[in-house]
């Protein structure tokens, strides 16, 4: 109880406040700016934190991942462009909410369900880490393979009304993702033997690509005036009667993100379109997820910010970054002398429960400042349209080149953004390719090491665990469901069909 | 139409002030993404590198291909002085051998070797295999599998190496880093893991070799590979400055005197000694052997291996 009080005398210092603070506001706004994302916002302040104490420092990086990841929830719903590839599955109910005219509802939903994934992730970090740790050890890559087909399934949900439209898309993001050095031999594939393209395609230019330019074109494309105008950003918090009845979803998506985040390889968004797939399942509103339901948007943005807090859970107990933002966050921490690791617990405790106090005070400051900082946003979008698609467009290729300073991702993006130009114009849904991007490299390395380890043996995934079975067996049951429910849905369109018919024999 | 030509006008004056900016700065290469272990290093090593050059510096990252892009972009800098690369052992001395490059082991200039860990033969505290001997021993009913950072990365050929050396039996699983091998490790995904004394104290591992000609302090009951019957493998991470070919030696001279003082600065030693990154200073000549003798030995090992093209 001591080391707890301590750790919450380090977190209130006035400097690690101040760092939340100034964290936490850069977080959102780089976070909200398309092409921007968590790893440029670390990038960027953590020069900064080399001269800080570690409570300090690790304050002002806490803030800066936590609020990105909400910030890019933000533009997903105004401009229908996600700020952070994280925010993606924002974009499926977010949008025709703005549409609809309910942007304050939509905006109020997304900074109150992040702000419950991340504080209800930051307490199971506190009392569960260790037992979820040595969970997340359990997960090989066979586990891996089944949960990433689980994921994988999320295509169906979202391309409804089409679904080869949106498998066509998937592979296409599926073929994106293996350009480049093979994950087990090394060997350059895809490349059309250009040596530019061995480092193959990263996923932030070609997130930038499909949704931020893409947008900018579409916008200048539509002649109708009113199309392109941006709605005024307003936020309103619901109601805790609202809260009240959609409860059950914000503590889904919560568990969810906190679960995947703290295993290894995963990250917040590939648990944002598992949260989202749950939510078409399980939602009793799941009928109108996709035209503009408040379950989707809690779906994604309670999964997504969960995955904050969580994702210090493997760092932590095992010393193991589940993605590149907690590997840059480890970088941090070795430089201020401590070292995660199984023995972080039992040596440093008064500094990882100053973590976690920092963890939960930036939550609150998120909720705080989202209202300032949807203000801002709301000035940036009142200026002339052109002036906010040159921003778009400037911020886009920066974010794209920044990420590793390779200049073939400026034509990457550019290039993405006249076929996502063109997709769209097909009626092809874009969120497929981004899931096919993103969960592309999992899905084959992980089935690749599978193989390797069952030695070439396929049908030993179905047994090879009790993880590995139960996970199948969901997937079998997802499909069924989904042929099921396909069936029915036909056989009654084709009965109102008849009907209709049989009532009006002769016209037409 | 007058909204795209705000944008083009926005964007225009958006690219004159970025070229107005772009002065005689020194770039650093860092050709790995910002925040990893070489990379913290290198920023490490730039404020009293540039101090004592006299320059401003700016560390630039770039990533991706075995930090084999960022390599190249250096060696493409034939004779610009405002240019060097904080490179790792693999972009020098392993991935030339397996794959087409842009550049070679004679591309650069070399100015030093900066610091050096050598890597251990360990296996999860877990198991009950206490020893190199019974780990062959065991091995010959079912192989083991060992885990590596990356198809063609030092913890891969360490291994290769050993397995062409003994009559161990075992087979590599690639993994995206060390973590994720550290996590299968844990989870008895894979039995076997060779990596650095940072990796090996982080981690729950026991040490049964270590790939050094003697063995070292605070691991003294740690054999070397030499000493289990095996001929000597020599197999360390290490870090160094080059230049690209074709600057003056006056500018060569100086990099290498900045290198020398930064290296032995309190300020890099105290870093060093944090981060457990073991400094191992080379000069420029000894340097350029240096690469030139490893690169050599881990072609080898690729041919033994089967791994080359």
């Amino acid at each position: 109880m001591d080391v707890i009080l301590a750790a919450i005398g380090d977190a209130f210092t006035w400097q690690a406040l101040l760092a939340i603070v100034i964290g936490t506001w850069a977080g959102i706004i780089i976070g909200g700016l398309p092409g921007l994302g968590s790893v440029v916002g670390l990038t960027i302040f953590l020069p900064f934190t080399f001269g800080m104490d570690v409570i300090t420092s690790m304050a002002l990086l806490i803030g800066v991942y936590c609020g990105s990841v909400y910030g890019g929830s933000i533009t997903a719903i105004l401009i229908n462009t996600p700020g952070t590839p994280q925010s993606a599955a924002t974009v499926f109910d977010g949008y025709p909410m703005t549409q609809q005219g309910r942007v304050d509802e939509a905006l109020g939903w997304a900074t109150f369900a992040s702000f419950f994934g991340g504080v209800l992730s930051c307490v199971l970090l506190i009392f569960c880490a260790p037992q979820l740790a040595k969970f997340a050890v359990n997960f090989g890559s066979i586990e891996v393979f089944a949960l990433v087909c689980l994921a994988m399934l999320c295509i169906v949900g979202i391309s409804r009304g089409s679904l080869l439209k949106g498998l066509v898309c998937g592979m296409m993001g599926f073929f994106f993702s293996m350009v480049g050095s093979d994950p087990i031999t090394g060997a350059d594939r895809f490349t059309f033997g250009t040596y530019a393209l061995s480092s193959g395609l990263d996923l932030i230019p070609v997130v930038v690509g499909a949704f931020a330019l893409s947008e900018v074109f579409v916008r200048f494309s539509a002649r109708d005036e009113e199309a392109t105008t941006i709605p005024e950003a307003r936020l309103r918090f619901p109601s805790w009667r609202e809260i009240g009845r959609r409860l059950i979803e914000l503590v889904r998506g919560s568990f969810i993100g906190s679960f995947v985040g703290a295993l290894p390889g995963t990250g917040a968004a590939a648990a944002a379109f598992i949260s989202y797939a749950a939510a078409q399942k399980l939602s009793p509103r799941r009928a109108n997820l996709g035209k503009g339901e408040p379950d989707g948007i809690i779906a994604s943005e309670s999964s997504n910010n969960a995955v904050t807090g969580s994702a210090f859970i493997p760092t932590l107990a095992l010393g193991i970054p589940g993605d590149v933002v907690t590997a840059m966050m480890m970088g941090a921490m070795v430089i201020h002398g401590i070292t995660p690791g199984v023995r972080l617990m039992a040596d440093q405790a008064q500094t990882v429960y100053a973590l976690f106090v920092v963890l939960i005070i930036v939550n609150v400051a998120m909720l705080i400042l989202s209202k300032p900082s949807i203000g801002l946003f709301r000035y940036l979008f009142k200026l002339p349209l052109g002036f906010v698609m040159a921003g778009i467009v400037m911020f886009s290729f920066i974010g794209a080149v920044s990420v590793r300073g390779n200049p073939l991702d400026l034509v990457v993006a550019a290039l993405t953004g006249i076929l996502a130009y063109v997709l769209r114009r097909g009626g092809y849904p874009l969120a497929p390719l981004v899931i096919g991007m993103v969960l592309g490299p999992a899905l084959e390395s992980s089935l690749r090491r599978g193989l390797l380890i069952s030695r070439g043996d396929f049908f030993s995934f179905f047994t090879h665990s009790g993880i590995a079975t139960t996970l199948f067996v969901l997937i079998a049951l997802f499909l069924i469901w989904t042929v099921a429910a396909g069936v029915l849905e036909w056989r009654a369109k084709v009965a109102a069909r008849r009907e209709a018919s049989s009532a009006q024999p002769v016209s037409e | 139409m007058t909204s795209l030509r705000y944008s083009l006008a926005a964007l225009a004056l958006i690219g004159a002030t970025q070229s107005a900016v772009a002065a005689d700065n020194l770039d650093i290469i860092v050709p790995f993404a910002a925040g990893g272990a070489t990379d913290i290093v290198a920023r490490s090593f730039e404020p009293t590198f540039s101090q004592q050059l006299g320059v401003t510096s700016v560390v630039r990252n770039v990533a991706g291909a075995s930090a084999t892009v960022g390599t190249a972009e250096v060696a493409n800098s034939e004779g610009n002085p405002n240019i060097i690369g904080y490179e790792p052992a693999g972009a020098l001395t392993i991935q030339p051998s397996l794959k087409k490059l842009p550049y070679g082991p004679d591309s650069f200039t070399y100015i030093c070797r900066t610091v050096s860990n050598p890597m251990f033969l360990m296996v999860s505290k877990s198991s009950d295999i206490t020893s190199f001997k019974q780990l062959v021993k065991e091995s010959q009913d079912q192989p083991f599998l060992y885990g590596s950072s990356g198809p063609g990365t030092l913890p891969h050929l360490a291994m290769a190496a050993t397995v062409v050396n003994s009559d161990l039996k075992a087979e590599h699983i690639p993994y995206s880093g060390s973590g994720p091998a550290m996590n299968a490790l844990a989870g008895n995904e894979i039995q076997i893991m060779a990596d650095t004394e940072t990796i090996l104290e982080n981690y729950d591992l026991r040490p049964l070799a270590v790939f050094a000609g003697h063995r070292l302090e605070g691991y003294d009951d740690v054999p070397t590979i030499e000493e289990l019957g095996l001929p000597e493998l020599d197999f360390a991470v290490w870090q160094g400055v080059v230049a690209p070919k074709g600057i003056s030696d006056e500018r060569a001279q100086q990099y290498a005197d900045a290198c020398k003082a930064t290296v032995e600065s309190d300020k890099f030693k105290t870093f060093a000694d944090k981060a457990k990154a073991g400094i191992a200073y080379l000069g420029p000549d000894d340097f350029k052997a240096f690469v030139e003798k490893r690169f050599e030995a881990n072609k080898q090992v690729l041919k033994d291996a089967g791994l080359t093209q």
